[in-house]
């Protein structure tokens, strides 16, 4: 206490803090280190459960916990004890940045999509690299070589993809008011405008109220690509004479435009639609306001119980269509083939061996028990099957649903989707045939496998230069020059260099492949 | 935070200054000591983080670490500089910071002046709670309140305009119209708060200066001028300052959800720019020098506004 009295009491006190301080920051990195390798030492233990923690997205408000009988059953079945890291998908892509800048990373990552981010932890050597293993494993083994290849960074695979199927997106509209109107399922791309036209102008609902229009699009842009493909317009990057080429400088993606504009103009597309939520975006075909729905299938039989929900004497109204015929026959975007991978981050899972480990969990996750598990639940709490018929007891109950409905996004589904399902409705087969259909024309982005670095750089802004173009042209704000403008704006902000290295690349991965 | 300032310093104009240095220390041990926890806290959670301003001169991978990560030295500033989008950036924040100052900035000063000049106490505190209000709504629940009201589509403001202008308004999708709407929905947001500080500066002056100058045949106006206002000038000084400090800051939740294609032109602003750049596109180094950027134009306008204030006679915030 003396010594506190004395002159340099003052600077002694400070120094003694900023070395706490010190201490306090430091000590932050070296316990973080120390329970990462306690972890792995414990776990490493023959039959010990083996603890695995999973970053995975989720579509709901109440995803499953360890207190979920199907999460349990899932552990016995993998030995193993899982911590979810639940994100929700809405804002998924910012969640992952987050998670992959802060470090503390789980066992295994979902990873949205090959995002800039991504690439260059993955160059940074900050996930296994899994291609030398995956023969080992029964399910693994047998993943899709084509999507493996659309998953690869620098020719290499950091994460194991999550199947869904490639022909997902195309037309979903009102069979009973096609019926009231006395016309025929359109057939080619003027078929759908006049669809659209009569939708909204010659009261297909019967009301004698001009209560209806042609079709709803929101914010997501996905509508305008889908719409576009069928013009002819590549799938991101087209190849002419050799040469890559970005979809909107082609001719075809001119004629697209103009005739979005042209619906547009004449109301048969809502008009603030560049501002709508996409929240909203299903409501006005839920509520029977509108007659075409341009999205992936599955939201046709999303619809339609919502429509039986509220007029239970126009149970299936809805049906579906692949594509419309455009200049150069049917073409439908397809998706990637998978949504998003789980990868492997090489700072918790530090060993070859755990990372076996790992492995084993990913693979037991597509046997068919587990994909079960995970999308039906456990038989006689979840459902039962009588006769052969699957009958699920969740349909109505949102707590019992919510024991096991996230779970599926952890699953890849690899070779095939194993869950149970109940007897499809006509709708629902009808999907199924077209998703089967769509796969013969898709249109495959030549440049899906390609990691651009200018694009890992800028990407986002030239992509928003060019879509905020393309709104702009459609309702009225900028002209075909505006729309040069925008071009050119893209060229000079990077665009010429994107062009110059994807084609590089392209180039490259041929000669590669010859 | 503002009144803080105000005792500070104030409460540093009242110690006498006879002792030395050093006999101030020895008899004052006890109260320095219960500084530590507090400078702890600064050094801690405020001046080491500070450090992490180091990735803005470097090329910064989470997974090598701020050690390792390559060093560019001033690279990304030279990009975002020589960058096409820094001119339309800096033009569109730089707006709206202005819009602001001079729109919401004396919304509240005004209100306050109205307020105080109410009889009825309680119809007073009744006005005072109801404009609060707004200010503990978020901006998600704002930016889906304007979408409702102001949408093309069956929005209640544009089906009024239509029946009694004759033509319906893009607030939405119309760039001309973002700025307006986005000082709009600040004031709705947050005037009534806003008039908490002044309210209570004005509280504190005494009842004696408005009854002399009823004395010397001053009306409302006269009064409000001459006695309302000079008190609350150095509240207003003090507040002007602390705001320019906040100059560049353009408030990202509320820019980011009234944002869409058609209004980009003028709704990119530095904050909702550092997003993109940084959380989306996981390029943080860049993004850390524009936010670098953006804290150097505002220390710097907060120590030009300081600088100002005390010339022209007037107290400053240090």
């Amino acid at each position: 206490m003396k010594r506190l009295t004395n002159y340099w009491n003052g600077s002694w006190l400070l120094s003694i803090i900023l070395f706490v301080g010190i201490l306090a920051g430091c000590s932050d990195e070296t316990t973080g280190g120390n329970s990462d390798n306690g972890a792995g030492e414990n776990s490493s233990g023959a039959e010990e459960p083996f603890e695995i923690e999973i970053f995975a997205t989720t579509f709901s408000t109440n995803p499953p916990g360890n207190d979920s009988p199907v999460v349990q059953a899932l552990e016995e079945y993998t030995n193993t004890k899982l911590t979810f890291n639940w994100a929700p998908n809405s804002n998924i892509d910012d969640k992952f940045n987050i998670t992959l800048a802060s470090g503390d990373l789980p066992h295994i990552l979902y990873v949205p999509s090959k995002t800039p981010s991504f690439i260059s932890a993955a160059r940074d050597g900050a996930f296994w690299e899994l291609e030398p293993y995956l023969a080992d494993y029964e399910n693994l083994s047998q993943a899709n070589e084509m999507i493996l290849d659309n998953t690869r960074i620098d020719g290499k695979i950091y994460g194991i993809y999550r199947q869904r199927s490639l022909g997902r997106n195309g037309i979903v509209y009102r069979q009973d008011w096609l019926d009231n109107l006395g016309m025929d399922v359109p057939e080619t791309i003027d078929d759908f405008y006049e669809m659209l036209w009569a939708f909204t102008y010659e009261d297909p609902n019967g009301t004698g109220v001009d209560d209806t229009y042609g079709t709803v699009i929101s914010k997501y842009e996905g509508p305008w690509n889908i719409m576009q493909t069928w013009f002819g317009v590549p799938n991101k990057w087209g190849e002419i004479d050799g040469e890559l080429v970005p979809d909107f400088k082609t001719a075809e993606y001119r004629e697209a435009l103009k005739f979005f504009k042209k619906i547009y103009d004449e109301g048969l597309v809502n008009e603030d639609f560049a501002v709508m939520d996409t929240t909203e975006w299903t409501k006005p075909l839920e509520n029977g306001e509108v007659g075409v729905f341009v999205d992936v299938l599955d939201a046709g039989e999303r619809a339609r119980a919502k429509i039986e929900e509220q007029y239970p004497d126009n149970p299936d109204p809805i049906r579906l269509l692949g594509s419309v015929e455009g200049p150069y026959g049917h073409r439908a975007l397809p998706t990637s083939g998978y949504s998003g991978m789980l990868a492997i981050p090489k700072s918790k899972v530090k060993t070859e061996e755990e990372l076996r480990r790992v492995l084993t969990f990913l693979d037991q996750l597509n046997d068919e028990e587990v994909q079960i598990l995970a999308g039906n639940g456990i038989e006689g709490r979840h459902y039962e099957i009588v006769d052969g018929e699957y009958h699920s007891f969740t349909a109505d109950n949102e707590g019992l649903l919510a024991e096991y409905e996230s779970l599926n996004q952890i699953m890849m589904f690899i070779p095939v989707d194993k869950v149970l399902a109940a007897t499809p409705n006509e709708l629902k087969q009808l999907e199924a045939q077209i998703l089967e259909d769509n796969i013969e024309i898709v249109v495959p982005n030549p440049a899906e496998a390609l990691i651009s670095e200018v694009y890992s750089k800028q990407g986002q802004q030239l992509d928003t230069i060019i879509s905020d173009a393309r709104i702009q042209y459609i309702v009225g704000q900028i002209d075909e020059t505006g729309l040069d403008e925008a071009i050119e704006l893209w060229e000079k902000s990077g665009g010429n260099e994107l062009v110059a290295e994807m084609n590089e690349l392209y180039k490259e991965a041929q000669a590669n492949r010859n | 935070m503002a009144d803080k300032a105000i005792t500070t310093a104030a409460g540093a104009k009242i110690i006498p200054n006879v002792m030395t240095k050093k006999q101030r220390i020895k008899r004052d041990k006890w109260l320095y000591l219960l500084l530590i926890p507090g400078l702890i806290y600064f050094i801690v959670f405020k001046y080491i983080p500070m450090w992490g301003i180091v990735i803005a001169f470097q090329d910064y991978s989470p997974f090598l670490g701020v050690f390792e990560s390559s060093w560019v030295g001033f690279d990304h500033f030279k990009f975002f500089f020589t960058n096409p989008d820094f001119i339309r950036l800096f033009r569109n924040t730089f707006l709206l910071a202005l819009y602001d100052l001079i729109f919401f900035f004396p919304a509240p000063i005004i209100i306050s002046l109205l307020l105080n000049e109410l009889r009825i106490s309680w119809y007073k505190r009744t006005v005072q709670t109801f404009i609060y209000v707004p200010h503990f709504m978020s901006w998600v629940i704002i930016a889906s309140m304007s979408y409702v009201f102001l949408t093309t589509s069956g929005g209640i403001v544009n089906e009024l305009l239509e029946q009694f202008v004759g033509r319906k308004f893009n607030f939405l999708s119309s760039p001309e119209w973002f700025r307006p709407m986005i000082i709009g929905q600040i004031i709705w947001k947050e005037v009534g708060w806003g008039t908490v500080i002044f309210l209570a500066a004005l509280a504190g002056v005494s009842q004696e200066q408005y009854e002399a100058a009823i004395v010397d045949g001053a009306g409302r106006l006269r009064r409000m001028w001459h006695v309302t206002l000079p008190a609350l000038r150095p509240t207003i000084i003090i507040l002007l300052i602390l705001r320019l400090g906040n100059f560049l800051d353009t408030g990202f939740q509320q820019i980011y959800l009234m944002s869409n294609a058609l209004n980009r032109s003028v709704a990119d602003v530095f904050d909702t720019y550092v997003y993109f750049i940084g959380i989306t596109q996981g390029a943080f180094s860049y993004s850390a020098a524009v936010g670098l950027f953006k804290s150097v134009v505002g220390i710097v306008l907060i120590l030009g506004a300081n600088h100002f204030a005390k010339k022209m006679g007037q107290e400053g915030l240090f």
